[in-house]
């Protein structure tokens, strides 16, 4: 025993130096940290042993599980895991944001190219686990990680589950309830891959629209939300609907046009949203029809992920000891100056710095670039406000709708 | 499911028999033979499926637990990583990962149940720490393939779905070889299907031939089959505990 706990004392030490704590998850803490051996800056997920009682968390172990099978671009890595001090502790490739700062940053402008692009990576790591029979169920934006390199990444597989056996019976309670599938919310216990097709679709709604497509507060009310946008569905539209074990009836709402939902959205985008959105899981589009769908191979082309708008990095305003970032400062120079127009936080310290009343604009982005490059501790400008810098959890999200 | 099991970590750890068939050296050491070596674990898998029929899981835990067990053996010796300890850890582990989780405490009452024998006794937080050793051991590798569903879909293609109760049966006693870690769980479906239809004299040569499988390796798995039941008649209690008594595990 205590022979073990020096060598996993050694691989810590050996391995990986330590740095902040970026937040609590699921599970644990996690903590930045840098891997000697390959230079990677990685995420340290630490996972509590809860008190001598149920050994290594459950949902952990399902995320080891899967992950450790999951080998994808676009699926976050599992590079490594070792128990330290009694706790177990896993390894990831560190990611810089997720795609719900993405959305929420009003200073970021998303171009259809940009969205075509996000949701393209988003259906292609989806596409690999289906492909390996892995169900993600809690697919949202901030489960949307994205890397130094623009690419986005499935993360967050401890609601995941291997489907396959047709008997299998599963819980109906996954998944945010702004993405769950109406199958879900009438209370279906034998579901498929189409779930996770119906949360990509609110997915790619939410980038069409900037915030959260059907923000329900209930069950009930997210089907009505849900009725609301695309009719309520008939028994002819959706056989089994009826005999679901949660089924209740609807008033009849008729269908509004999809045009007046996404105003500027093109028609092939409309067409794979409407196939995504399709009421009936047999009949909706799969992932992997959904990526061969005309939308994605009509102009324009998916920006390059390398190019794609970003949020300033979530380590920044954390982020003390700066030193091994600066050297590939990255989303600054990607992005272009626009980003930088509409600087809301921490305004009057800006000002102090001498303000030169016009060029406005070019000068706070000057500022910006100055300020990581040269303080020592990094309380570098936020291009847009980032949350985390007021604690773990974010405020509510903004609802602009009505 | 056959289709993604060539992608699978699973096939990628597939292992020659002679890689499987060594006895690490504090075992040796201690005098332990390649026979005893085979005959631990099977006494292992039995201990871990009369457990499991105690906690009641299905059969697919057991099958993940007892595969774990003798991966754990292909890497670790029994003089470090006591079977006794390994077994039902690894009946622990399996069914979290199988998405049946059975309490620790239920696994402590029931191996107190069974064996009198002080040195079987282990408390729940030996199984904790050993968990965590384990899936260590395991390299976090936790998805195993297994031939129960290749042997349905198989026999109901053939159309011999009153072969069913034997063929399973077969299945099940596989676990008791280290077959699991030699041949992918088809090619074992495929054995006990073809054993059991020889059994049961009925010609499946045309069937067989459609499959276009090996047959060498299918009739190769099926003799290593016949063979242990063969060898299995002169087993009894006494050189079971002679082997782990080889092992002065616990004091």
């Amino acid at each position: 025993m205590s022979e073990a706990d020096t060598h996993s004392i050694k691989l810590v030490a050996d391995r990986y130096l330590k740095r902040e704590v970026l937040g609590e998850g699921t599970y644990g803490v996690v903590y930045k940290a840098i891997d000697t051996q390959t230079g990677q800056v990685v995420a340290i997920k630490k996972i509590r042993i809860g008190q001598q009682k149920e050994g290594v968390n459950f949902t952990a172990l399902r995320e080891i599980k899967l992950l450790k099978e999951l080998k994808d671009p676009n699926i976050i890595q599992l590079i490594d895991a070792f128990p330290h001090k009694g706790n177990l502790h896993l390894v990831f490739e560190f990611m810089e944001s997720d795609l719900e700062a993405v959305i929420r940053d009003r200073n970021i402008v998303l171009s259809p190219a940009d969205i075509k692009s996000y949701i393209q990576m988003t259906l292609k790591g989806l596409a690999f686990c289906h492909k390996k029979w892995v169900l993600h169920r809690d697919m949202k934006p901030n489960n949307l990680l994205i890397g130094a390199d623009g690419q986005l990444k499935l993360a967050d597989f401890g609601l995941a589950r291997i489907f396959g056996s047709p008997d299998r019976r599963f819980t109906h309670q996954v998944f945010a309830r702004w993405y769950r599938a109406p199958e879900l919310l009438f209370g279906t216990k034998q579901y498929g891959s189409g779930v996770d097709v119906w949360a990509a679709a609110c997915i790619f709604a939410e980038l069409l629209l900037r915030r959260p497509f059907l923000q329900g507060s209930t069950d009930i009310d997210q089907l009505g939300k849900i009725f609301t946008a695309f009719g309520t569905p008939k028994p002819s539209q959706w056989p089994d609907m009826v005999f679901l074990p949660d089924y209740v009836e609807y008033t009849y709402l008729p269908a509004p046009a999809l045009r007046s939902l996404f105003p500027t959205a093109s028609d092939d985008c409309l067409d794979l949203l409407a196939k995504m959105f399709t009421y009936d899981p047999k009949a909706r589009i799969s992932v992997q029809q959904a990526l061969e769908h005309r939308y994605f191979s009509s102009i324009p082309a998916p920006t390059r992920p390398a190019l794609l708008p970003r949020p300033p990095r979530k380590g920044d305003s954390l982020n003390n000891r700066p030193l091994d970032l600066n050297a590939n400062e990255g989303p600054t120079v990607l992005s272009p100056p626009r980003k930088s127009r509409r600087v809301m936080p921490q305004r009057e310290r800006l000002e102090g710095h001498g303000h030169q009343g016009d060029k406005v604009d070019d000068h706070l982005y000057d500022v910006r670039q100055a300020a990581s490059g040269n303080t020592g501790k990094s309380e570098s400008m936020p291009m847009s406000v980032d949350f985390s810098v007021f604690g773990s959890r974010p405020p509510p999200r903004p609802t602009l709708n009505r | 499911m056959a289709a993604n099991f060539w992608a699978s970590s699973h096939y990628k750890q597939l292992m020659e028999q002679e890689e499987v068939d060594v006895v690490h050296s504090p075992d040796k050491e201690k005098g332990l033979t390649l026979d005893e070596f085979k005959l631990i674990k099977m006494h292992m898998a039995n201990y871990i499926a009369k457990l499991a029929q105690s906690v009641k899981v299905r059969q697919r835990v057991v099958a993940t637990a007892v595969t774990y067990m003798r991966r754990v053996y292909t890497r670790k010796s029994m003089s470090e990583y006591d079977p006794r300890l390994v077994a039902p850890t690894c009946l622990y582990l399996a069914s979290k990962a199988e998405e049946s989780t059975v309490q620790a405490r239920l696994l402590v009452f029931y191996i107190k149940k069974q064996y009198n024998d002080e040195k079987y006794r282990y408390e729940i937080k030996d199984i904790l720490e050993m968990e965590m050793k384990i899936l260590e051991a395991l390299n976090y590798y936790l998805v195993v393939y297994h031939p129960y569903r290749p042997l349905s879909q198989l026999l109901q293609d053939a159309g011999m779905t009153e072969m069913t109760q034997l063929s399973w049966g077969l299945v099940n006693d596989t676990y008791k070889m280290d077959l699991i870690l030699i041949y992918s769980p088809y090619m074992i479906a495929l054995a006990c299907i073809y054993i059991a239809t020889v059994l049961k004299e009925k010609d499946t040569t045309a069937w067989f031939e459609e499959l276009r499988v090996d047959m060498n390796v299918v009739k190769n798995i099926s003799m290593e089959i016949l063979d242990f039941y063969d060898s299995q008649k002169i087993l009894n209690e006494e050189r079971i505990s002679a082997a782990i008594n080889k092992l002065a595990l616990k004091p």
